[in-house]
């Protein structure tokens, strides 16, 4: 009897285990968790993020944002491709190609600072975006989370910075190199 | 060559058609939109009130979070929680609406002291001015005396309910014989206040019950009540089913904007609703301190604790109609001090014959405070609409609602401001416009 009643329960659980694994919201999580933005987050506090998100899709050539508008969002691509670039006036320059577990405009999430660049799809894309408010309104709620998101979002821009820092080294070595 | 020039070619007659497509569908969804809010317009209001109340406490239920607690399980706690308050301030405010007995008793009181208060006026005037200012008297205020008399004079059926409460009736105990004494004091006031009119007042105090216009049938009202009882059971219902959205409407609505305007909706949702959150619930603050202080100044004065309260939560709910609540405020007051009695002051050195005096310095106080402590602190500039606009907007909601349209008016001016600002500050921001 009571083996009969284990083999039905576990039936049910396999079950509702399947149902699950198949829901849209888990394919969220998971990739969320491939991004190195949320890669400290437990899957609850993911679920709690991915609550948060709006799926957006765009078509080939469509822009996502231009430059000089303010910001107010960051952008995890979930599938497809993105073109970062800057016009000028007579050209435009492709900073980057970014694709699917990349994120962009993550510069939103501080203020709403003007975009420094374009962003435009190469091909149909589907992204994630955060917007920053959510973000602020999630530290009230779920203070641990939205500090760990800072934090990451702080040490990417540390790296950054750092990186930049040896670009600048290395620009004014050439210059005195080339001077002497 | 062709083949890309024929795929441009349907790309472009595939616009066409969206375009078509989506005008056509918009067009239809507004006249159908249009017929329905028409037809359903008796649940606008409540839908309104429940939405309303969702906005405003939504603080409290972000506030009343625990951790272990499912979301729908704290909204329905912090529900019950709000509906407990909800409950008991009304129902102290219940118990001090008069019912049809005290309705009477109230109306024959409120005559006869009234009565009682100009014969006083007229006789406390010393000798020397007697004759000339109670001639004046008696010509500015004794017509105006004569129609309170008419407006408050009961009409034959209801002298006969009197009458029958008087003795005891509907399981109701006798009213008592002091304001029956008043009851028939009343009977001879309209001959004794212008005696030169007295012929025209008698004729006109029969004129109402004469004239008074037929009463719809029972049925009818009775059925228009269930239908509006009915309707207004959306409104808690509104206010649960929107205190379980955990963000599904607002994901729902930014969907179906276009990618151009994904950021600038966003935006433009979040200042309106920090704008909006700010001024309704500021308001809410303000009618509250309102309500208190009149209330507290009430008790000073001596008036019952329960009564002060009603006073106070009626005028302070009326306060977010500008101008007119401090007006009504005015009359409630006023109103029950003139009826008051055995009235005992907690402020020494007060004359208790003098409430009405008080009561009308009270209001005054209040709405002095009001103006120069309550809003520049607690609305700061978040009310900015020009005088002239409030006039306007209050007397075209009461055209168009009655009393909700008054109440509602300011607060949809000041959305419709907030959000043509907001709107077009944001577009020009995003180089759309």
């Amino acid at each position: 009897m009571s083996a009969r009643k284990f083999a039905a329960d576990k039936l049910l659980w396999e079950t509702l285990g399947r149902w699950k694994r198949l829901s849209p919201e888990l394919d969220r999580i998971q990739f969320l968790k491939t991004v190195p933005f949320f890669d400290r987050l437990s899957n609850r506090q993911l679920k709690t993020v991915s609550d948060i998100m709006f799926d957006r899709s765009y078509d080939t050539d469509e822009s996502i944002f231009e430059e000089g508008q303010p910001g107010a969002a960051l952008f995890l691509i979930l599938d497809g491709k993105i073109a970062i670039e800057i016009c000028r006036e007579t050209s435009t320059t492709r900073l980057a190609v970014l694709e699917r577990g990349a994120f962009f405009g993550e510069m939103a999430l501080l203020d709403d600072s003007p975009r420094s660049a374009n962003a435009r799809a190469l091909e149909p894309t589907r992204t994630l975006a955060l917007y920053r408010n959510d973000l602020n309104g999630l530290m009230h709620r779920h203070a641990r989370t939205a500090c760990q998101i800072y934090r990451s979002l702080a040490s990417m821009i540390g790296d950054r910075l750092r990186s930049t820092n040896e670009l600048v080294q290395m620009k004014i070595s050439a210059d005195t190199a080339g001077l002497g | 060559m062709s083949n890309g020039q024929d795929f441009e070619e349907k790309e472009r007659e595939r616009k066409t058609r969206r375009r078509v497509f989506y005008t056509t569908l918009a067009t239809l969804a507004l006249i159908f939109g249009g017929f329905l809010i028409w037809k359903l317009r008796i649940l606008i209001l409540p839908i309104v009130v429940g939405a309303l109340l969702a906005f405003l406490f939504r603080p409290v239920k972000d506030r009343f979070r625990v951790r272990w607690l499912p979301h729908e399980l704290q909204v329905l706690c912090s529900f019950a929680l709000i509906g407990l308050v909800l409950f008991f301030a009304f129902n102290t405010l219940r118990k001090h609406i008069p019912d049809e007995e005290q309705k009477l008793e109230f109306k024959v009181r409120l005559k006869y002291k009234l009565n009682e208060r100009y014969r006083q006026l007229v006789a406390k005037l010393p000798e020397r001015k007697s004759n000339a200012v109670t001639a004046l008297i008696e010509k500015e205020v004794g017509p105006l005396m004569d129609k309170v008399n008419q407006a408050l004079a009961l009409d034959p059926n209801e002298r006969d309910l009197f009458l029958k409460y008087a003795a005891g009736y509907n399981g109701k105990p006798p009213i008592q014989s002091k304001f029956v004494d008043y009851f028939r004091a009343n009977q001879n006031t309209a001959e004794y206040v212008i005696p030169e009119k007295t012929p025209t007042s008698a004729a006109s105090s029969t004129t109402p019950a004469a004239t008074a216009p037929a009463q719809p049938p029972a049925a009818d009202e009775s059925r228009n009540l269930e239908s509006k009882i009915s309707a207004w059971i959306l409104a808690p219902l509104i206010f649960l089913f929107l205190g379980f959205d955990n963000g599904q409407i607002r994901r729902f609505f930014i969907s179906l904007v276009p990618n151009r305007y994904f950021e600038l909706s966003l935006t433009v949702l979040d200042e309106l609703d920090d704008a909006i959150g700010r001024y309704l619930r500021g308001t809410l603050l303000e009618c509250f301190l309102v309500g208190l202080t009149l209330t507290l100044g009430l008790v000073l004065l001596g008036i019952p604790l329960g009564i002060a309260v009603a006073i106070g939560v009626v005028s302070g709910l009326l306060n977010a109609i500008p101008f007119l609540g401090t007006v009504i405020a005015l009359v409630i007051g006023v109103g029950y001090a003139l009826i008051a009695e055995n009235v005992s002051p907690l402020i020494p050195g007060l004359n208790p014959n003098d409430l009405a005096l008080y009561v009308l310095i009270l209001v005054v106080i209040v709405h002095v405070l009001d103006d120069v402590v309550f809003q520049p602190f607690v609305l700061g500039s978040a009310a900015n609409v020009h005088p002239l606009v409030v006039v306007v907007a209050i007397i075209s909601g009461s055209l168009i609602m009655g009393l909700w349209g008054m109440l509602f008016a300011i607060p949809a001016v000041v959305v419709v401001k907030t959000a043509v600002a907001t709107f077009f500050k944001e577009l020009k921001d995003y180089r759309i416009i």
